[in-house]
């Protein structure tokens, strides 16, 4: 075998760089700039470390301490154990309040998922007027919550466009904001429609990365859209999809404004979830011991869902 | 990072967590006399007093205080008072968390049922209001007592008795057949429906206070939220499933607009608003008049079923024994509180005076001079730590017999199973 001799550049006939790699330098300086460049690193992290401490893990933290103590606004606290976790398993608002909870998540996530992959399909390739698109499907994301929801009362009142709707197609024309079943798929609409736009931008990105070849070679060899979808599009796109479900999850957990704004948590509890019951026993009560109970249990019930999520979709990365 | 690790990260947090928790309840509880006395001569110190938008004005009503603060400083030169305008929005979280970190107010406006809830952080002002205490209204008296201790000195007053519209009445052949009782209402909502329009409102909504909505009606068929003793609940009593069941027949006989017993849509969007409708008790006439035309607001005593009752508020000074000028504070209460400022304060919010000997504050207008009239069938409601907490376990059961998931006698009585244990 015949070695190429390397020209003046260094570089060798065949193009190949056959010019001798650089010497890392020495171990002990490597480390020390390694150590430098770490400590910089931890100095720019520093400050929005100091404020995530302060401001969310603190107060956290201070929250799971409260859940054991009877804490009254203007009472004082006395340390009362595990008595608030046990009022909860015997109260029947709570147990209420947590399947109003997972039921609206149980009808929000899977539906947003499925809109938010749906809309990022229909827009990832570039067209006349795709980015109008993205920018209007987006627009619901960065609209006030509470105007949305105030607009959406109007929607769905007896007199609302929805109610005209359901009348035209021969449904009742009661409002589904009063109705004990129907309320948690009105407002279930209108979460959604306030959060898909997010999950289709997080989707978009995700395809964009997407390498075009697999698809194209699927749809030489005959696959139509829906199986170039579910066996070469889909599978890239489980780790983005369990982002979304927990990112999803966790924000339906915890939907405020709307139940606040459109029913206040009826009728007859209907729509009554746990953040509204943590709301009510901290602020309108001054419970504070049972409301950070309430929201250890939360906490608790986020965790084990995002888990088992975790489980479910991303158990491959 | 190994399990151990977060073992130990988890408990050396939860040990930090529990002293900041702890710190920070310590500022909570109040210290200091609770009957505080005044002190020989002028008062020193500063003085900050937090109220609420209750003159709608922001301008006239900084002026307002700002005059009052002049003429109290002739007095008391020494006394630096500042009046803080808060918005009504989250007026209780602010307030609350505010006395919690011991950053609250030194004399701060409260309503009844506000009063028993901060009842622990109050210093009773008797010994300060001695001089007009005898001049108030019994009702208004009343609404600011807690064991016997006045814990606020009331500066203002409102009613809500019967409103009634002139055009509807008109409109539909009955003109001035104003109800008196139950049964007149509910013998006038046929016509009223068949003319299309509602013969009454009812606030259904969990969120809506029940002062407006359900409690006149209780109180008018001769019942009470608690039982004397305050231990207990007497909503579930014969008054209180009749009053409820009187509710329920406007709803179920469709004579009140549906949406309103689930939701709080905007006002300007409700038969009330659109003057479809016979006769509130849940709106005053300052809320309807820019709808209806003022020509059209008729103001009448409540509805009397067993008695004549209507819910009427009570603005008060309270003053939180964490005030730092406890003297200051109580004497600058007393001052603001007086007969010639609360007639004053009262004219420019359109309300009235707590004041036996303040009364005929509106004498060229016959609506707000009849709705003065009314003051003497006012209640601010019954007195009790717990009047919030039973509102929000009774107010869904309510909601739930007006929507037809229960019988007035079942919602009543899973309220009182809900609500009893809260009292015990």
């Amino acid at each position: 075998m015949t070695a190429t001799a390397p020209t003046s550049d260094g570089l060798t006939a065949d193009g190949a760089d056959r010019r001798p790699a650089p010497k890392p330098p020495r171990g002990g300086t490597r480390r020390v700039l390694e150590r430098r460049e770490a400590r910089i690193g931890l100095l720019f992290a520093l400050p929005a470390f100091l404020l995530f401490l302060l401001f969310r893990f603190g107060p956290a933290i201070a929250g799971v301490a409260l859940s054991f103590f009877d804490y009254t606004i203007g009472v004082g606290a006395e340390w009362t154990g595990v008595e608030n976790f046990r009022r909860m398993v015997d109260d029947p608002i709570f147990w209420s309040a947590l399947r109003v909870t997972v039921v609206l998540s149980l009808l929000i996530v899977p539906v947003s998922l499925a809109i938010s992959t749906f809309m990022a399909l229909m827009v990832r390739r570039s067209f006349r007027g795709s980015g109008f698109y993205r920018s209007v499907f987006f627009l619901p994301v960065v609209t006030s919550l509470v105007l949305a929801a105030t607009v959406f009362t109007w929607v769905f009142s007896t007199n609302g466009p929805w109610s005209k709707l359901m009348g035209a197609l021969g449904f009742s024309t009661e409002s589904w904001l009063g109705d004990t079943l129907l309320v948690l798929p009105a407002l279930a609409m209108v979460a959604i429609w306030s959060r898909f736009g997010y999950g289709m931008l997080i989707l978009l990105a995700r395809m964009q990365d997407l390498p075009r070849e697999l698809e194209e070679a699927a749809a030489i060899d005959g696959a139509g859209p829906w199986k170039r979808f579910w066996f070469i599009i889909a599978p890239q796109l489980k780790p983005t999809l369990f982002f979304l479900a927990v990112i999803e999850t966790t924000a339906s957990f915890q939907i405020f404004d709307l139940v606040y704004v459109m029913t206040a948590g009826g009728p007859a509890r209907a729509s009554y979830n746990l953040v509204f019951y943590i709301y009510d026993q901290g602020f309108k009560y001054f419970d504070l011991g049972y409301a950070s109970a309430l929201g250890v249990a939360l906490f608790v019930v986020t965790l084990v869902v995002a888990l088992i999520q975790r489980y479910a979709i991303g158990r491959d990365k | 990072m190994t399990l151990r690790t977060t073992k130990r990260l988890w408990t050396a947090a939860l040990a930090v967590g529990t002293l900041g928790a702890l710190s920070a309840c310590a500022g909570g509880a109040g210290a200091g006399s609770s009957t505080p006395t005044p002190e020989d001569g002028a008062a020193s110190g500063s003085v900050t007093m937090w109220t609420y938008p209750v003159i709608a004005d922001e301008a006239a009503h900084k002026a307002f205080w700002d005059e009052q603060i002049a003429a109290f400083q002739e007095e008391n030169p020494d006394v630096d008072v500042k009046v803080e305008i808060y918005p009504w929005a989250g007026r209780d979280e602010t307030l609350a968390t505010a006395i919690a970190g011991n950053k609250g107010p030194d004399v701060v406006y409260l309503i009844p049922d506000q009063i028993p809830k901060y009842g622990k952080s109050l210093a009773a002002v008797d010994n300060y209001v001695t001089d007009q205490v005898g001049d108030l209204r019994e009702n208004a008296s009343k609404a600011v007592t807690v064991d016997g201790a006045m814990l606020g000195s009331p500066l203002i007053m409102n009613s809500k008795p019967l409103v009634c519209n002139a055009a509807a009445f008109e409109a539909v052949g009955e003109a001035g057949n104003y109800p008196e009782t139950w049964d007149d209402l509910m013998a006038l909502a046929p016509t009223f429906q068949a003319a299309g329009y509602d013969v009454t409102n009812y606030w259904g909504s969990v969120d809506a206070t029940l002062n407006e909505s359900f409690y006149p009606l209780l109180w008018q068929a001769g019942g009470s939220v608690f039982s004397e003793d305050g231990s207990s609940v007497a909503f579930d009593s014969p008054e209180g499933i009749e009053a409820l069941q009187f509710a329920v027949d406007l709803a179920e006989g469709g004579y009140i607009e549906k949406d309103l017993l689930t939701t709080i849509p905007a006002f300007e969007q409700t038969n009330t608003a659109k003057g479809k409708i016979a006769c509130t008790w849940q709106q005053g006439p300052a809320d309807v008049a820019g709808f209806w035309g003022e020509e059209n607001v008729v103001v009448l005593p409540p509805l009397k079923e067993a008695e004549a009752v209507a819910f009427g508020t009570v603005g008060s000074l309270s003053v939180l024994k964490t005030a730092e000028n406890l003297d200051a504070a109580g004497k600058w209460a007393a001052f603001a509180t007086s007969p010639a400022v609360s007639t004053e304060y009262a004219k420019a919010a359109g309300w009235f005076s707590p004041y036996e000997s303040e009364s005929g504050l509106y004498a060229d207008d016959p609506v707000l001079s009849a709705l003065e009239d009314t003051l003497q069938y006012t209640t601010a409601g019954e007195v009790n730590e717990k009047s919030r907490e039973v509102m929000g376990v009774l107010a869904p059961e309510i909601q739930a017999a007006l929507i037809g998931e229960k019988t007035p006698e079942q919602a009543l009585k899973d309220a009182a199973a809900a609500a009893d244990p809260l009292l015990g």
